[in-house]
């Protein structure tokens, strides 16, 4: 019926296909303060966001481009007061608009707005099940009963719901009970995420590997659930790259399906990619979206297999998973053209493996919790390795 | 969910069918999701009407259009829109009830 690629897009730009999704971070402001938020330590502030009509230009700019879906993120993005009004914009250029949100804080009528203006799908995290365990991994009073408030309000004006569950060593054991609640709630999907460790949770990294037991377990409960629930909920889940035996398909590979625009409009492959050292990203403000995607050398640099080193250039995998995330061989490895250390074919993947299981098994260190000071205070740097 | 002739199919909120000028084809995209469907089944998605109708007025239209056999039609018919309706990607009804919790 349908395939994930079209057969011989009809304007490529030497083999280089458009990009389907576009990230729009549009602030780094956020009422919450999770410990593993894949934001970088050095938020942007507000006066350096782009305006409203710097980023109806971004939108303009993508749709002309060939991206379907816009994934209206952050931060929390609905700080932004002219969120509906971007909303709006997006559709007539008949962007898909999906929202990803923490969802505290946003009134019915606000709501109200948002879906007037066009919104599709709605994306709420929930931190955990338990109140306590979610004002404390949220840094936020009272959090959880505003997210299921919210996560109703979606449901009863007929948009179709996903829960984001982040899960880590403190929330992984009620894993069944966020699933739960997913259906209660009346979600199509759940997004089962272990944390990724980038930016925030990297620097806490130590406090939220779970153990290789709980993972297992955690394992089986979706698999169970998935046969339970088939046809009800449809659970994705994300493995944590430690325990992995081969590594995700990084953002279905670099510079491929999705481009990524920060606050202040740095334009990049994934949110992450600043990490990786000597790549420069051009900023919206100062070229065409079109010329970034296609000729810029940072969304060229790890495009294909040719800059493969061993193992992944002569490995048969190559372009399933595309040699894993750069970010992490990058933060891992200590080279951006490794092979991700999830992969059991890097040579770092013993070390990688043995380090998780020692931090999770020692008791946790306190939180670094997200803020903007504590982002850019000075401190020991991140536990790479 | 087996699917007849008298099953009532809508579109999904969510789920957006448009055209692509820059890949020059059909998209349907659903949350998370972007699909390139087939042209028969951008056919069959463009005739549902926003308020549903049943599968045996999609058939009768179709056979009427192309000049086929009613049969060959209703059985190409029913298989694609029971994967559809598998996909999460339009929404079944019955006459006789509700929507169906899962489409
Ligand atoms: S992960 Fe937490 S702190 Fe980061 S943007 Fe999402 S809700 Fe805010
Ligand atoms: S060696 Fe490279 S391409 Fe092969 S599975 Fe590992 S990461 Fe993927």
């Amino acid at each position: 019926m349908s395939m994930p690629q079209p057969e011989g897009a009809s304007r490529t730009h030497g083999g280089i296909e458009p990009p389907v999704g576009l990230l729009a971070e549009l602030t780094h402001r956020c009422p919450l303060q999770c410990p593993y938020c894949s934001n970088p330590l050095a938020l942007v502030r507000r006066s350096e966001e782009l305006s409203t009509a710097e980023w109806k230009r971004v939108f303009d700019e993508a749709a002309e481009l060939g991206v379907l879906q816009l994934h209206l993120s952050g931060g929390e993005p609905t700080a932004r007061p002219d969120l509906e009004e971007l909303i709006a914009h997006a559709r007539s250029r008949e962007l898909y608009c999906n929202l990803i949100t923490a969802g505290v804080g946003i009134s019915e009528a606000r709501l109200d707005a948002l879906v007037a203006a066009g919104l599709e799908h709605v994306q709420v995290s929930i931190q955990d099940v338990d109140p306590e365990g979610c004002d404390r991994i949220a840094g936020y009073p009272d959090a959880l009963r505003k997210k299921l408030a919210f996560a109703r309000a979606v449901r009863a004006r007929g948009l179709p719901l996903t829960v984001n569950a982040v899960v880590h060593r403190h929330n992984l054991d009620r894993l069944e009970r966020m699933i739960e609640l997913a259906l209660e709630l009346g979600a199509d999907r759940i997004e089962v995420a272990h944390v990724q460790y980038y930016g925030w949770a990297l620097a806490n990294r130590a406090a939220l590997l779970p153990t290789r037991a709980q993972l297992e377990r955690s394992l089986a409960v979706v698999e169970r659930a998935r046969r339970e629930l088939e046809g009800r909920l449809v659970i994705d889940f994300v493995i944590p790259d430690y325990y992995a035996r081969r590594p995700k398909p990084c953002m279905n590979g670099w510079g491929r399906a999705v481009i990524t625009v920060s606050p202040d409009g740095r334009v990049m492959p994934c949110h992450a990619a600043h990490v990786i050292p000597g790549l420069v990203f051009a900023n919206v403000r100062d070229e065409p979206l079109a010329r970034i995607w296609y000729e810029s050398e940072a969304f060229n640099r790890f495009r294909g297999t040719a800059w493969m080193k061993e193992p992944c250039r002569s490995c048969p995998r190559r372009e399933i998973d595309f040699g894993g995330c750069r970010c992490q061989a990058m933060l891992l490895a200590g080279d951006p053209e490794a092979t991700d250390p999830a992969c059991e074919l890097s040579p770092e993947h013993a070390r990688i493996l043995a380090l998780a299981e020692a931090e999770s098994q020692a008791p946790p260190p306190p939180f670094l919790y997200r803020t903007l000071a504590a982002g850019r205070a000075p401190r020991e740097p991140a536990p790479a390795a | 969910m087996i699917l007849d002739e008298a099953c009532v199919v809508a579109p999904k909120p969510g789920v957006r069918l448009r055209f692509d000028p820059v890949r020059g084809r059909h998209v349907l995209l659903a949350p998370e999701r972007v699909l390139f469907p087939c042209p028969t089944t951008v056919e069959i998605l463009e005739r549902i009407p926003p308020g549903g109708t049943t599968i045996a007025r999609l058939v009768d239209g179709l056979a009427q259009e192309y000049d086929a056999a009613r049969e060959t039609i209703a059985e190409d018919v029913l298989a694609l829109l029971g994967q559809l309706a598998k996909d999460r990607l339009i929404r079944v009804e019955r006459e006789d009830r509700d929507v169906d919790a899962a489409a």
